[in-house]
């Protein structure tokens, strides 16, 4: 193993009193990141959970591989079914046209390659940007970079659309990576899941970006709406005039942001989460429980001027982020409550937000990225009321 | 005690004033007394400085209406004299329904808001696209004539629901009562960056030339995305990332220019009766 | 004695200033920092109020009764929040539109009530009005400092005139939408307190609890 003795001979340059003592966090996370660490963590932040903190966040990454698979094939399908209409042009084209294999949208591989055009820079903006944040904190504040940083660039490139200018996917991991998880005090102690803290930065920062009809597939001059935009402007039956069914949406043929497309890529991964108990299942019963409820309910109520109101329950589910924040971020231990009746509530909350949100709030048609964040910060408090309760009965029992 | 005797002196020496402030400030006396003094004073002080200031601020917001009027009509530049420019402008209270002048109200003092919530001179909406729940049965519009005494164009306000305000207005036309001349709004809550871009100088200048109906009447004057088939002097392209304030704004638009709101009156003017 | 009155003007500018330390003043330091011109006037009449509210009550400190202190100092305030929007609607109608009902909250506004009632009460009036004018520019220092990066980042101006040509305009400048919104300015306030206390560590209070120390890997 001529790595392995590679490293054990500059490591005494990096620990502490070495030449490069300040340099230790970047050659650690070099190192863990190509072998298990030495040491095994026994407090906090680390407490919770019993598997340790490498495979939690190695094993989320690898469930997101159907999402990303789905995604590149749905993004380079839109985008060359677009390209017949309306031309291609820019580098992209270019490499396509260099490498010969063109734009059929009806061949799988040329979609497939197509989507990685868009999703690669997308991605590696998101790993170098966000990198040099972690690294920068990490050598200032002394401690180490994790591979949750893995995960949260992940997810963050999952769920912004293909077209999104990289200039504010560096802006928006970086307010997430800062804003949401270093200035708390870094992996663990974060309390809002830092992905969704820089998409929503880039929500409300640059809504022309970030929303409406033309940004889901990138060609000049396409416009197509998302299913929930079309929802919100005339109803869900009116999905299969604009070439969307249930089916559709459940497989991920449609507009959306990269990843989120697919609720059976979602259902797969999240299968995999919750099979290797990453992902805890009250979380979910919880979400699905209150998304159902209260989509139900709306349902009964009904509406004369809003359409959204009749959209049951089977369309949510597939529909926009529901899915995906569903098996990737409400499912995320460190934002999630930590107690199980906690787990409850917390995933409840969320699936009624959400519903809530769509449904109700006319300015924003999809609800899952807002519902996550306000779960998230109630999440302590959910924690706080459901120890007290227990406190409260113990002392009632023992008095 | 003796030495009570000289102190009672001295104190009855002191004038009544003097005694009173010398009293412990939580006294009964002492704490009425503050407070109703300093109410007199305060109230004085502030009721002085409302009435003395009360013409100039008349003045100001007379005057910010008469800029708004201005501008809709591209009659605005800034450091002119408003109120000169603004008496080539004549105000007339309209009646909607019949779509003329009346002379019941003096146009000088009538206020439009004020007759939209009053039973007697507005209507509740049965079909309220502008979601505007009353409206006023008479209104103040502006007529600007050229030098030759001849009609310039027509300023007509108008207002309806955005995204989280309601939107108040102008729209000027020209004299054939079907070009648009421009579109002003003058007070609304929305979204700053997004909504609010109705204030934009280069979205307002896309209302210029457009036109609210085709030959045959129908209105068509539209704020969408996209050109409606009728072609594209009659559509303005919708705000990029607004939906919902283009669509109020296309709303607000459609309703007051049509049968509702001044349609009768428009006709009246193509007809030549102003 | 000099030297403390220069003191107590400058104290409030950083070493103690009432939004980065004191946390007071925030409601409208969100509301109306979205321009630099609105900021301006802002700080400007918190600054009168301030000063001249404190240096009344300090007048009358000796004979306000301590039961009815509070409205007492209310009053003040209040009458010189009205006069001071009151001049606005007179002299200033365009900044008064935009600053609409913020003028009228100043009385809710903690700082003013605060240094009534931990300054002007226990000392005397033009100690009290320079304290007060210093709160006011304090508070006016940290509304400019928020109110430069929205606007310029937010709208590409700097009061009102053109710094970076928009896109709605023609330019080449995407403005950040998010500036333009109230909670926009949590974010930058925040960061001015992360930068002050990394500058002034002193500024930094004792943590209410540790978190067991991480074993090192």
């Amino acid at each position: 193993m001529g790595l392995r003795n590679f490293f054990d001979r500059i490591e005494p340059n990096f620990v502490k009193g070495g030449r490069y003592e300040k340099l230790f966090p970047i050659y650690e996370m070099v190192e863990s990141f190509l072998y298990t660490p030495k040491t095994v963590t026994t407090v906090a932040p680390h407490a919770r959970s019993y598997i340790d903190m490498k495979r939690i966040m190695t094993y989320v990454v690898i469930a997101t591989i159907p999402c990303i698979l789905v995604g590149l094939y749905n993004v380079g399908f839109q985008t060359n079914s677009a390209i017949a209409t309306y031309g291609a042009s820019g580098w992209r084209a270019w490499i396509i046209e260099a490498l010969g294999i063109g734009f059929n949208p009806a061949n799988p591989l040329a979609n497939i390659l197509h989507g990685l055009l868009y999703f690669l820079p997308i991605y590696v903006t998101t790993l170098v940007v966000g990198g040099i944040c972690e690294v920068v904190f990490a050598t200032i504040r002394g401690h180490e970079v994790n591979e949750g940083f893995l995960v949260t660039s992940m997810l963050y490139a999952l769920i912004l659309p293909p077209s999104a200018p990289l200039w504010q996917v560096g802006l928006g991991i970086a307010f997430g990576v800062v804003i949401g998880k270093e200035v708390f005090g870094g992996t663990g102690k974060n309390f809002l899941n830092p992905a969704l803290t820089g998409r929503a930065f880039l929500y409300f920062a640059y809504p022309a970006q970030m929303s409406g009809d033309t940004i889901w597939t990138p060609v000049d001059g396409f416009s197509g709406a998302t299913a929930l935009s079309v929802t919100a402007s005339d109803s869900y039956t009116q999905l299969a005039e604009y070439g969307v069914t249930w089916m559709d949406s459940f497989l991920g043929v449609m507009q959306g942001s990269i990843g989120e497309t697919s609720a059976l890529a979602c259902f797969i991964g999240l299968a995999f989460l919750l099979i290797t108990k990453i992902a805890n299942w009250r979380l979910i019963v919880g979400c699905l429980a209150g998304m159902i409820g209260f989509s139900t309910l709306l349902n009964l109520i009904g509406s004369d001027t809003n359409p959204m109101f009749a959209m049951p329950w089977y369309w949510h589910l597939v529909i926009g982020g529901y899915a995906f924040g569903l098996a990737f971020m409400v499912t995320e231990p460190v934002s999630a409550s930590h107690t199980n009746l906690g787990r409850y509530i917390y995933g409840a909350l969320i699936g009624v937000m959400v519903v809530m949100i769509r449904v109700i709030n006319p300015a924003f048609p999809e609800g899952m990225m807002l519902a996550i964040l306000f779960g998230n910060v109630f999440a302590p408090l959910i924690d706080y009321f459901v120890v007290q309760a227990n406190i409260k009965r113990r002392a009632k029992r023992n008095a | 005690m003796p030495e009570d005797t000289p102190q009672k002196a001295n104190e009855a020496k002191k004038g009544f004033v003097r005694r009173f402030l010398d009293l412990p400030p939580d006294s009964v006396p002492k704490t009425v007394f503050v407070a109703v003094s300093l109410c007199l004073v305060a109230s004085m002080i502030v009721s002085a400085a409302a009435v003395s200031l009360r013409p100039l601020q008349e003045v100001n917001r007379l005057k910010d209406k008469q800029v708004n009027i201005l501008q809709v009509a591209g009659r605005y530049e800034p450091g002119i004299d408003v109120t000169e420019a603004f008496a080539t402008f004549e105000p007339h209270v309209l009646e909607l329904a019949t779509g003329e002048f009346t002379d019941q109200f003096d146009p000088a003092t009538f206020d439009d808001l004020a007759a939209a919530s009053d039973p007697a001179t507005s209507i509740a909406l049965e079909d309220d696209p502008a979601s505007i729940g009353r409206q006023s049965k008479f209104v103040t519009v502006y007529l600007l004539r050229k030098d030759d005494g001849s009609l310039d164009k027509v300023i007509l306000p108008l207002h309806g629901y955005g995204l989280w305000s309601t939107l108040y207005g102008f729209i000027s036309l020209e004299a054939n009562g079907n070009d648009i001349y421009g579109l002003q709004f003058y007070q609304h809550a929305e979204t700053p960056g997004l909504g609010a871009e109705v204030d934009n100088p280069r979205w307002k200048a896309l209302w210029q030339g457009k036109k609210l109906r085709d030959d045959s009447g129908e209105l068509l004057i539209t704020v969408a995305k996209t050109a409606p088939p009728q072609g594209p002097e009659y559509h303005i392209d919708a705000l990029a990332g607004a939906t919902l304030t283009s669509v109020g704004v296309d709303n607000l638009v459609r309703f007051w220019m049509g049968e509702a709101g001044y349609a009768p009156f428009l006709e009246n003017l193509q007809a030549g009766e102003i | 004695m000099a030297q403390t009155k220069r003191k107590m003007l400058v104290d409030p500018l950083v070493d103690n200033n009432p939004i980065t330390l004191q946390v007071l003043g925030i409601c409208s330091a969100l509301a109306v920092t979205s321009s630099l011109q609105v900021a301006f006037v802002m700080s400007i009449a918190v600054t009168l109020v301030t000063g001249f509210s404190s240096m009344f009550i300090s007048m009358l400190r000796n004979h306000i009764p301590g039961s009815i202190r509070i409205i007492v100092q209310m009053v003040i305030i209040a009458s010189l929040v009205i006069i001071v929007d009151q001049l606005l609607k007179a002299y200033a109608f365009e900044i008064s539109k935009t600053l609409s009902v913020f003028v009228g909250l100043i009385i809710t506004n903690c700082i003013v009530m605060g240094r009534a009632e931990a300054f002007a009460m226990k000392n005397p009036p033009l100690a009290s009005f320079i304290d007060g004018v210093g709160n006011g520019l304090g508070y006016g220092l940290i509304l400019m400092l928020v109110g430069f990066i929205r606007e310029l980042f937010g709208a590409g101006s700097l009061f009102g005139l053109t710094i970076f040509e928009t896109v709605n305009n023609g330019g080449w400048y995407i403005p950040n939408g998010m500036l333009l919104l109230p909670p926009s300015a949590f974010f930058i306030i925040g960061l001015l307190i992360w930068a002050f206390r990394t500058w002034k560590p002193e500024q930094v209070e004792d943590a209410e609890y540790k978190i067991q120390a991480v074993e090192s890997h």
